[in-house]
């Protein structure tokens, strides 16, 4: 019985997963974007406006949107807001000085509405540079525990070597699929 | 409940729907209403409020929709500047799709994006586009090239965006490109830009090279494409003949092209080049030869093109008659032509009339005048007087062609008649008046004020041999009130005519006439004509005869052709609109304030201007420049014409008493010896110059007393409040009166001319006479070589004398030469480099301050000073009358008497020209 209904249910859900990659620029969206769509690093150019692309990961169809981080085009993130499952929100890691500033945007992100129900996922990024912060340096500095309410995950990755992206992924999709 | 409610409505209306639609997953929705979007905007709804929705959709494979997006784009683009930024990196990707017809169509919608933002993003994919391996997208892209040069000099804070970013130099290497149509287009972008160019100066100049790889693609191109080549080539000056002769013998296969608007285009390219090629008498016939059969074939085309045919024709009648002398026949007007036609072919069968084709012309206008079109009628009977006047042997006949017409009795015929038989009197004076009583006839039935003023003016003119004059102008008179001004006129004129003619019974007449003009009449002209005549018949009737019965000028065909210079622009206009209206674009194009004029290029070999330099002074240089470079050591003047000949008229300087002791004798080679002790005295004659204001170089001598048979001339040029002046002395050393002196110039650089005649009355023997003469710089441009050279001829009773002198060229500084900080920075950064001269002056004293303020007098403004590293620097600007604008650095070290000057202009011919007038100003 149990099994007939994740079936159904995976047919009813056969919807697109909306799913928004945000983050300050040079943070690493698009390369995490097309890391996951070809599973290569592509060479990118700084994102002026958006990218998106369709994502399968274990058998579970999204509609990824990466999102340019540059302060002339943030103000447009909210555009994107309405109907958005997921959040993926990329941090570097090495970059310490703008720290607050990616602090400041996650926060005021969350902020909104349309974005309550929305699942987290915090990505910190470019853990192979040496002299980085620490996933739990990265957590305090993003102020993370102060989030209530909200389903969320840090992870750590590197985009460029592939590591840490099938962890969070795998995290999403279980999320997503238990998601009330 | 509060109020509030009735300010929310329930229904969300279709915006909101749409707008969910555009966000549904499925594709074939969201294509729908996308559609749905297209179609509200293209019957006027607003749908910007959509627009983050629209541009969501962007990216995708499915090619309609794209192309829907884009077309959204284009339109609200403008209107969301900010939001636009969204759809950059859309572009971007697109751009390197692998499918062609996407990288085109993005490239092509990035260029119709007019939004200041995100203009400099797109130049990246740009430059990938011109290089694509598609030659579909290559020659979009090249078309984009030109619409991003509109855009980057619209908004002017990305002026230079294209030539900064090297893409005119990519267009340039599209000329060279593989496929025709590519090639086309580049073309086609390059004489956009050239043409928007706000210098007026084109900013690609096409090599040898280039015109020979245009001529290849010429055979290979759309009509379009040919026609935008075609174009440019006449835009192009070939270096010799030879280069000329292989242009037009590529070219002359394109006179056969069933497009009509190639073969026009052709047509002015060959015209252009004949215009060079006018020493091969032989190639020029040939060539005339080839050129008729097309022309004539347009004419066997729709009416439309018919027309357009026409007009640019009758250009081409005016400035070559030959071509097209025999072939009189086509422009014969047929019964169903539409009347645009019909006047536009009697125009130009006037124009090919001559002595050999008269009877046949004559005939066929004879048998126009019967139609029954009014308009057309009247033009042929105008047409059979302007035959008369143009033929002469045939006037005869044309006469008696009028007379047959005048017995018609057709109303309309016979006033137009009449109108032309007064033109035909004016030409050929006693000759044809045995027709007046038959004009007489007809008094009664004129109606137009053209006519009956004619009628007025023939017996007032003719009141001797009218026996009944009298009679006639006085029944004329009597609805003088009613009559419209230009009779009024003619009526006042013809009474006092009659009277000092026939003075006995005709005195109560005239009085009444005067007193009707200026008592009755309230119109100026009418009143001020009779006050004139009054005043001139009551206090000297002899004087009045001598000036009412003056011989009246001759009139001539040329009348109704166009101005020369016109022309000349309107040929090189050829096959555009200008060419039909008959005006140069500027006339009606707006936005293109600078434009470039075109003309046509000067005819080597031509008979104008050489016989005339025989007798000037040759290659005269300015004393001044002369004497400073001397006084330098070097001729340090860069790139100036070395100064090659003595100056023969230093001696001036040392005052009048000298010049009589050496007026005769030459005295080349003399001056160098003599100008370092010279030099010092300069500056105490320069002391004293009488303008306290701006510098004004002494008088040298132009014309020395033996070759102005007696008349010697000494001059300069200076600039009071506003105006160019012409300062000579005129001193009469032969044995007699000279009077009767007239000037004029030849076509100058500046388009300097008199602006007034000359007003000497009479020079005695012996006297010395200064005279001032104010010039226009609005005259006849041609450039000249050295560029500030002018070509005077001045004429007295003796005999006619030519002179060439220099054009000092600080008097042509305009006194609104003066630059804002900020536009003459960017300005400055935006001339290239190349535009860059250098000049060292020496010999320099006085401050900074000083300086600048002479130089402020002679209209060279100081924008700003700095003090960089103890130096001081000047930045200045000055305008000439020919609105070139000129920017100048003057590097000032104190203590040291140099001073280095860096010269930055899109003209930059002018910079020795400038430095030599620094180093007057500096120096006085």
């Amino acid at each position: 019985m149990g099994v007939l209904f994740s079936y159904f249910k995976s047919l009813i859900g056969a919807r697109e997963m909306r799913i928004l990659i945000l983050g300050l620029d040079g943070a690493g969206k698009t390369t995490i974007l097309y890391r996951l769509q070809v599973g290569e690093v592509v060479t990118t150019i700084p994102t002026i406006g958006f990218n998106v692309e369709q994502v399968t990961y274990k058998n579970l169809k999204f509609q990824v949107w990466d999102l340019g981080g540059q302060t002339s085009i943030r103000p447009y993130w909210r555009c994107y807001y309405s109907n958005t499952d997921a959040i993926i929100y990329v941090v570097d890691s090495a970059d310490k000085e703008r720290m607050g500033i990616s602090k400041d945007e996650l926060f005021h992100m969350l902020r909104e509405e349309e974005l309550q129900d929305a699942i987290l996922v915090v990505l910190a990024n470019k853990q192979d540079i040496p002299g980085c912060m620490s996933l739990k340096e990265v957590h305090q500095a993003l102020g993370l525990e102060a989030l209530k309410n909200r389903t969320f995950q840090i992870f750590k990755t590197s985009a460029t070597k592939g590591e840490g992206l099938d962890v969070a992924m795998e995290w999403l999709a279980n999320a997503l699929k238990n998601r009330k | 409940m509060t109020d509030s409610k009735y300010f929310t409505t329930t229904k969300k209306g279709e915006i909101f729907e749409l707008k969910s639609e555009l966000n549904n997953d499925k594709k074939e929705k969201k294509k729908e209403a996308v559609k749905k979007v297209i179609a509200s905007m293209t019957v006027g709804k607003d749908v910007s409020a959509l627009f983050p929705d629209v541009v969501n959709c962007m990216q995708t494979d499915n090619l309609e929709l794209k192309k829907l997006v884009y077309l959204y784009l284009m339109n609200y683009a403008k209107s969301q500047p900010d939001m636009a930024i969204m759809a950059v990196n859309t572009f971007v990707k697109d751009c390197e799709d692998p499918n062609p017809l996407i990288r085109a169509l993005a490239v092509r919608t990035m260029g119709c994006i007019r939004v200041d933002k995100i203009t400099e993003y797109l130049c990246e994919p740009l430059r990938k586009c011109l290089k694509d391996e598609d030659p579909y997208v290559r020659k979009t892209a090249a078309v984009c090239v030109a619409k991003l040069y509109d855009i980057s000099s619209a908004q002017n804070t990305n002026l230079g965006l294209v030539e900064d970013q090297g893409f005119l130099e990519q267009l340039k290497e599209l000329l060279s490109d593989s496929n025709p149509m590519v090639v086309a287009n580049a073309v086609a972008a390059l004489s956009e830009i050239n043409e928007s160019s706000p210098t007026g100066q084109p900013l690609v100049e096409l090599s040898t090279s280039t015109i020979n790889k245009l001529l290849t693609a010429l055979n290979e191109c759309t009509e379009w494409g040919q026609v935008f080549i075609l174009d440019s080539l006449s835009n192009y000056t070939p270096r010799d003949e030879r280069e000329a002769q292989s242009i037009c013998e590529r070219i002359t296969p394109r006179l056969a092209h069933a497009n009509a608007a190639v073969v026009l285009s052709a047509v002015k390219v060959l015209i252009k080049m004949m215009e060079i090629l006018q020493g091969d008498v032989e190639f020029c016939n040939t060539l005339s030869k080839k050129l008729a059969p097309p022309l004539v074939t347009l004419l066997s085309s729709e009416p439309e093109v018919q027309y357009v045919a026409l007009r640019n024709i009758n250009l081409i009648v005016q400035k070559k008659p030959d071509i097209l002398k025999h072939e009189m026949k086509v422009f014969f007007v047929k019964y169903n032509d539409p009347i645009y036609v019909k006047l536009e072919k009697l125009d130009i069968m006037i124009r090919l009339a001559s002595q050999s084709n008269i009877s046949q012309v004559l005939s066929e206008l004879k048998e126009y005048a019967t139609e029954v079109d009014v308009d057309f009628v009247r033009k042929a009977v105008r047409a059979i007087g302007r035959c008369a006047i143009k033929v002469e042997p045939s006037a005869e006949k044309c006469v008696s062609t009028l007379l047959d017409l005048i017995q018609t009795k057709v109303n309309y015929v016979v006033q137009e008649a009449i109108v032309v038989i007064k033109d035909i009197f004016r030409k050929y004076p006693n000759k044809y008046e045995s027709i007046i009583s038959t004009l007489c006839e007809n008094l009664d039935t004129l109606d137009e004020p053209e006519a009956r003023a004619s009628m007025v003016w023939i017996i007032g003119e003719y009141a001797e041999r009218i026996d009944n004059a009298d009679e006639l102008l006085d029944s004329f008179l009597e609805g003088f009130a009613d009559e419209n001004a230009q009779v009024q006129l003619q009526l006042l004129t013809a009474v006092v005519k009659l009277f000092l003619k026939r003075p006995q019974h005709t005195q109560g007449l005239v009085q009444h006439v005067l007193s009707l003009a200026t008592q009755d009449s309230d119109n100026p002209d009418l009143r001020d004509r009779g006050f004139i005549y009054w005043r001139l018949l009551s206090t000297d009737p002899a004087a009045a005869k001598e000036v009412v019965l003056a011989d009246k000028p001759l009139i001539s065909e040329e009348t109704d052709l166009l101005e020369p210079t016109l022309l000349d622009e309107l040929i090189c206009h050829i096959s555009s609109l200008a060419s039909v209206y008959h005006k140069p674009p500027t006339a009606f194009v707006e936005g293109r304030s600078a434009g470039i004029r075109k003309t046509l290029p000067v005819r080597q070999g031509s008979d104008e201007a050489p016989a005339q330099e025989a007798t000037v002074i040759p290659n005269q240089e300015s004393l001044i420049g002369d004497l400073l470079s001397m006084d330098l050591g070097a001729p340090t003047i860069p790139s100036g014409p070395a100064p090659t000949t003595a100056p023969i008229s230093n001696v001036d300087l040392l005052g009048g008493g000298l010049d009589v002791l050496y007026g005769g004798t030459e005295l080349s080679g003399a001056p160098t010896a003599a100008a370092p002790s010279t030099t010092g005295l300069l500056g105490d004659i320069f002391g004293i110059t009488t303008t306290p204001t701006m510098y004004t170089p002494p008088k040298t001598l132009w014309l020395p007393a033996d070759k102005g048979k007696g008349l010697e001339i000494r001059g300069t040029f200076s600039r009071k409040s506003g105006q160019v002046h012409m300062e000579m002395t005129l001193t009469n050393k032969a044995m007699q009166v000279m009077s009767g002196f007239a000037i004029q110039f030849n076509k100058n650089s500046f388009g300097l001319a008199p602006l007034v005649p000359m007003n000497v009355t009479g020079l005695q023997p012996g006297q010395s006479l200064e005279y001032s003469l104010a010039l226009s710089t609005t005259g006849p441009v041609q450039r000249m070589e050295p560029l500030t050279t002018l070509q005077v001829a001045i004429k007295n009773n003796v005999d006619v004398f030519y002179y060439a002198c220099q054009i000092p060229i600080q008097i042509l500084f305009l006194e609104d030469g003066t630059l804002d900080k900020r536009v003459f920075l960017t300005t400055w950064r935006d001339i290239p480099s190349a535009n860059e001269v250098q000049y060292t002056l020496n010999d320099i004293k006085g401050s900074a301050d000083a300086i600048s303020s002479k130089m402020t007098m002679s209209n060279i403004f100081t924008i700003a000073k700095r003090n960089v590293e103890g130096q001081d620097m000047l930045y200045q600007s000055l305008k000439l009358t020919n609105n070139i604008w000129v920017l100048l650095e003057l590097k000032l070290t104190p203590g040291s008497t140099t001073a280095t000057l860096s010269l930055k202009s899109r003209s930059v011919e002018v910079a020795p020209y400038v430095f030599q007038a620094y180093e007057m100003i500096c120096k006085n």
